[in-house]
């Protein structure tokens, strides 16, 4: 999928959005969705169990999500750059600056409020995904991404791994984070598990794929993802899903 | 035989519709079917249209006291006394 292709929102602050948006006078969130959601509906209902892949931008002081209410999904937040103030009804008030990442688990209720309160944009990275059992108890949990640290070296962020964030749910996100010429094969769990790659930034190939900053690409059935990144920058998610 | 009854999760917000539990509060009784309430129902939480929630097949976490009983409460047995 082109970056082009996604579904794009321009939400605003002022005007029939007022409640649901934060942020004054006139905050800005711009939302590029890979899959339905809200008012765009292209046909492409999700990726196995995830359902949502925002690519999200909060201008404005202010700007962001008023307090809303969410049931059952699991939502993942990465933030790529400003600062992301997270509030829910777990109990947590947290600031998320670039790196860091959260999943709330909202079970069975919770409610969440996601806002930019510094006057540099935010970016982040929003994901749904769908849990494998319905009411949970509500959760939130958080950890950080050092990109250099783990230069050139796929992390795992979220699934059954050393020091990711563990969800109820059969999935992986992972993120790579390269300066060189790499080349890496992606073996899913099992044929029947899905592979999402989605370039933040930079340029990969995937398989026989060029894909540049923002493309994306989803693959079912294959026993290994060839994947070759260039010699700049580059940054990449990989979602793994279980059908 | 009637179909099993059936759980629909909301893709606005996560909210569930289960036939088995209806939402007696918003007027639905349990046992609705998805078919049976109105196309311009939406979600009572954020207002998505029903034609965007989905069916799902997840079952409840354990020990959640939400669980639906499908039917009569059926008491366990008295345990048999044994005398030696």
């Amino acid at each position: 999928m082109r970056a082009e292709a996604r579904g794009y929102n321009k939400l605003q602050s002022t005007g029939p959005l007022a409640s649901y948006i934060s942020g004054h006078p006139e905050a800005v969130l711009i939302r590029h969705s890979s899959f339905n959601f809200g008012p765009y509906q292209a046909g492409r209902a999700g990726f196995g169990r995830l359902r949502v892949f925002g690519d999200e931008v909060f201008s404005g002081p202010g700007c962001g999500y008023n307090m809303h209410r969410h049931h059952n999904f699991i939502i993942c937040a990465f933030v790529l750059q400003g600062e992301l103030t997270h509030i829910n009804t777990v109990g947590n008030v947290d600031r998320l600056t670039s790196g860091d990442y959260y999943a709330f688990s909202a079970g069975s209720g919770g409610k969440h409020c996601e806002v930019n309160l510094k006057n540099d944009d935010m970016h982040a990275i929003y994901m749904w995904f769908l849990p494998d059992q319905l009411l949970l108890p509500p959760s939130y949990r958080r950890s950080h991404f050092d990109a250099l640290a783990n230069r050139n070296q796929l992390v795992t962020l979220v699934g059954n791994a050393d020091g990711a964030l563990r969800v109820s749910q059969d999935v992986t996100v992972s993120r790579l984070s390269s300066d060189a010429v790499m080349a890496l094969d992606y073996v899913p769990r099992s044929a029947s598990h899905g592979v999402y790659v989605f370039v933040l930034e930079g340029e990969v190939h995937c398989d026989d794929v060029a894909l540049a900053r923002r493309d994306s690409r989803g693959i079912w059935g294959a026993e290994r993802i060839n994947l070759r990144t260039g010699p700049q920058e580059t940054d990449l998610m990989i979602v793994e899903t279980a059908p | 035989m009637s179909e099993e009854l059936k759980r629909f999760i909301c893709l606005g917000c996560g909210f569930l519709y289960d036939e088995a539990l209806g939402l007696p509060e918003h007027g639905i009784a349990p046992g609705t079917r998805w078919a049976d309430i109105p196309e311009t129902w939406a979600c009572p939480d954020c207002f998505t249209p029903k034609r965007l929630f989905v069916m799902v097949e997840i079952p409840y976490a354990a020990d959640e006291p939400h669980l639906p009983r499908l039917g009569p409460i059926v008491s366990p047995p008295e345990p048999s006394l044994h005398v030696i």
